[in-house]
């Protein structure tokens, strides 16, 4: 029952390019997509700057053009890492060569899992019309709202609308889940999806994060609360002052391997294991010893039946920001002792993209091991003391083993480790 | 089945439009005493829709004591933090220093957005024309404010209750639409049987009951224009129905690893014994009139937890009271059931209680555990003229006593996401 559980395709999108070996590239490089936010003028913010996705054309991430006018900007990365991920894996042409019953249980046996972000705010702006009609007077919004309100608001703010377009533009039917966790939803809804398959749920799965935080109000409100710098995401930094939002999206297909081998899949890597733990101190409060990440850490560890020497690299969080850098730090530690394997994180190149950085993060973590390349972290200057001693370095560093460990933390104190072994060739 | 931890439902605890309390909300469901009134929490009286299924009178400082956590609690977080609470005294058992961290915690959570009221402020302080004035919006004070963005927050909910009962396992809030609650007792069921932790607390809350959650349903054309008739405007699988209900509340379980249930002598009202879970991938909004989608999951739930439909005795049934709904739900019973189906007892408690969206699936998988706990079923108001496309056994006019050996509770979202929850009778748990 227990089978092991394989990565059979890729998909991502963020500021720094439209597919994960293109986004790898930009971090191998030591190019950051950090730059001047485009959408309004933020030029006398004190955190003017974002890693947004230019220039987005809707059309060239999700063809049918009748659906856009129920998705949002999230959606739309969403649905176009998916089913890139999708694509890149086969299963499609796959599923064209099964007879009609085949076909059926396929899709029944064929899992959704997403951790979607974005829309809070400004989604409900598309009331203000009828606010201004209604002159503050609710009776008066109560008659005249149907007039004025796109019918399709409620439709376009469903948090699970990436779920629900892949499972109609795919066919896919059998289990799903929409994990609405902030920070941690993309790489919980990889180890849902993971541990699905391992119990059988299913035969294989897409797994996606996605999320689009640059809009004015939620960029205010991250501001006020002093978790954004004005400049750069320096992971460990003694001179970081805080994260940047970025946007896009991660996704990863993964299929047992009994059904990988039957129909000869490439493959890419290996789920090993995973854990979720949270500290419980409250929405924004972290703990300062590392207590939550390290025990999600060590709970992938057992997971997935390894010991901490055998991580070949730690794919950190690293937001750069003051507090949960230093408490990552603390953790890492207390799980690998003073010598831990190379750590990296990409949030320096690609900022932050809350639900869909665990995603996007861990597909990248696994071009890391193909490639046998740890990128470095371009913004580091000068360890942090505090942070020290941990082996992060500006310059790119070699794996020590084919296993990646990607941690992904988020608000109310909870952390997501995942772990992946990276494989190459096909399954036999 | 023989290598799965089991998992036992040992507390309760309901906010529901039928009743604050466990035991107000199960005597109102017995009884068919309906929870839906004209709606008094807000001006109501220029919309097409002027009912509701509100919680009334609540105070949640009753339950919490802690002001500064109130504080950053939106209505819904409210009825959330006074569910567990009652769940926890029910079930007799906290979270300790030593235990914290094989404590966890999944809920399902409505859509997140401000308040009627901060999204009318926003508008009143930095719009112009109908559009968000940027420059208004970074330079007002009153702007940004912290407590906003907390409450705001889609995990805040989760949040709320991790710091409240002090759990520090695995965590997560779920969003599947109307199918939320009972998505997130299914990945909960999940956690324990994976061994993740020993004891969740696991639920949904939700309150759309807002202008602007009330405006998305009636552009939506969803619900029931019957303002004259509050009591009778939910009526599920009778002929002349004409659309659902909105309300607003929490149910939240307390679920522990069988072994250790028993060891401390828990009462045990039911045995959380499967999960089923399915994507119609269909339509939006749309079920498939044969049940495809539903079907799976109420087949897969019966085998996740060993069970075979001639066994089942009552089934909760998501019966929204919309056609589509309430059709298609009984195509996918029938289909699952066949022959058997005659020997299936069904009522919707949203009869009685009116739709709670995300918190439905939690509160219903509740209903489930006391109609076995206490071998009562309760009624499906309000069904008095039979549809002959929904001709299932339901339990109409009065609560019916039987003796439940499994039980199932269905819930379907918008987007497609279909939840079926199997409960076991505790005795007919095999040693």
């Amino acid at each position: 029952m227990s089978g092991r559980i394989l990565v059979t395709g890729l998909g991502g999108i963020c500021a720094a390019g439209t597919g994960p070996e293109q986004i790898w590239d930009a971090l191998a490089a030591g190019r950051s997509a950090v730059g001047p936010i485009r959408d309004w003028n933020a030029s006398a913010w004190p955190a003017p700057v974002a890693a947004g996705i230019p220039d987005l054309d809707p059309r060239a991430l999700v063809e049918d053009r009748k659906l856009h006018k129920l998705l949002r900007r999230t959606d739309l990365f969403g649905l176009y890492a998916a089913a890139r991920a999708i694509d890149a894996s086969g299963l499609l042409a796959f599923r064209a060569g099964l007879d009609p019953a085949a076909a059926e249980t396929f899709n029944d046996r064929s899992g959704v899992y997403v951790g979607p972000g974005g829309g809070a705010y400004q989604n409900q702006y598309e009331f203000f019309p009828a606010l201004t009609a209604a002159h503050g007077d609710l009776v008066a919004f109560g008659r005249e709202m149907s007039a004025v309100v796109n019918p399709m608001f409620l439709l376009r703010s469903l948090p699970n609308n990436v779920l629900c377009h892949i499972g109609i533009r795919h066919g896919f039917k059998g289990p799903n889940a929409c994990v609405t966790n902030h920070a941690v939803s993309g790489a919980l809804a990889l180890l849902e999806a993971a541990w699905a398959l391992r119990d059988g749920e299913a035969d294989r799965a897409v797994a996606v994060g996605h999320d689009a935080p640059i809009e004015p109000e939620n960029v205010l409100y991250y501001q006020r609360l002093g978790l954004l710098s004005g400049a750069a995401v320096r992971p460990f930094d003694a001179d970081r002052d805080g994260t940047v939002l970025g946007e896009g999206a991660g996704a990863m297909v993964l299929e047992t391997a009994e059904t990988a081998a039957a129909r000869g899949a490439p493959v890419l890597g290996e789920f090993l294991g995973g854990g979720c733990a949270s500290e419980g101190e409250g929405l924004l409060s972290i703990r300062a010893d590392g207590d939550g990440p390290a025990r999600a850490m060590g709970l992938a560890l057992t997971d997935a039946g390894l010991r901490a020497a055998e991580v070949g690299l730690i794919v950190a969080h690293g937001n750069a920001t003051r507090h949960s850098d230093v408490s990552e730090a603390a953790a890492i530690r207390r799980v690998f002792g003073p010598a831990p394997p190379p750590v990296t994180g990409f949030k320096w190149s690609i900022g932050h993209l809350l639900a869909g950085s665990g995603a996007l993060e861990a597909a990248l973590g696994l071009l890391a091991l193909r490639r046998g390349l740890v990128p470095g972290v371009a913004t580091l200057r000068t360890l942090d003391p505090a942070c020290a001693p941990l082996p992060v370095s500006p310059a790119p560093q070699a794996p020590r083993s084919d296993v990646v460990l990607t941690l992904s933390r988020g608000f109310g104190g909870i952390g997501v480790a995942l772990l992946f072994r990276g494989l190459t060739g096909s399954v036999s | 089945m023989s290598g799965k931890r089991r998992v036992a439902i040992t507390g309760i605890g309901l906010v529901t439009p039928a009743g604050i309390g466990t035991a107000a909300t199960w005597e109102a469901l017995l009884a068919g005493r309906s929870g839906i009134a004209p709606i008094r929490t807000f001006d109501a009286s220029g919309f097409p829709v002027r009912i509701g299924a509100e919680v009334k009178g609540f105070d949640p400082g009753r339950w919490i004591e802690d002001q500064k956590l109130l504080k950053l609690a939106n209505r819904a977080h409210g009825f959330a933090l006074a569910a567990a609470e009652e769940a926890l005294q029910d079930a007799g058992i906290r979270p300790t220093a030593e235990t914290a961290s094989r404590w966890g915690c999944v809920v399902g959570t409505g859509i997140v957005g401000k308040a009627f009221d901060e999204l009318a402020a926003t508008h009143a302080e930095c719009v112009s024309e109908g559009a968000l004035d940027t420059d208004r919006l970074f330079s007002s004070h009153r702007m940004g404010d912290p407590v906003t963005f907390c409450r705001t927050q889609a995990c805040a909910g989760v949040g709320l209750l991790l710091r409240r009962f002090g759990i520090r396992g695995y965590a997560s809030s779920v969003h599947t639409a109307c199918a939320s609650g009972g998505q997130a007792l299914g990945t909960a069921l999940k956690v324990i049987r994976r061994g993740m932790a020993d004891r969740m607390l696991a639920g949904g809350f939700d309150c759309m009951l807002n202008p602007v959650g009330l405006s998305s349903f009636i552009l939506l054309g969803a619900l029931s224009p019957d303002n004259e008739t509050p009591e009778r405007a939910s009526r599920p699988f009778d002929a002349t129905r004409n659309g659902f209900v909105l309300g607003e509340g929490a149910g939240v379980l307390v679920l522990e690893e069988w072994t250790a249930a028993r060891r401390r002598g828990a009462r045990i009202y039911a045995e959380l014994a499967g999960d089923g879970n399915s994507l119609s991938s269909y339509r939006i909004t749309d079920s498939h009139p044969s049940g495809d989608g539903p079907i799976q999951a109420m087949r897969a739930a019966l085998a996740d937890a060993g069970a075979t439909a001639e066994t089942v005795d009552y089934i909760n049934a998501h019966g929204t009271s919309t056609l589509m709904n309430d059709r298609s739900e009984c195509a996918a019973i029938r289909a699952v059931f066949g022959p058997s189906v005659s020997g299936v007892a069904v009522s919707s408690t949203k009869s009685v209680m009116g739709h709670l969206i995300s918190a439905a699936g939690a509160v219903e998988a509740a209903v489930c555990a006391l109609a076995i706990h206490h071998s009562l079923l309760p009624v499906n108001a309000n069904l008095t003229t039979p549809d002959p496309d929904c001709d299932l056994d339901f339990v109409s006019e009065r609560a019916r006593p039987r003796r439940v050996r499994v039980a199932l509770s269905n819930s379907f979202g918008f987007g497609g996401s279909n939840s079926c929850l199997v409960f076991r009778h505790p005795e007919e748990v095999g040693a």
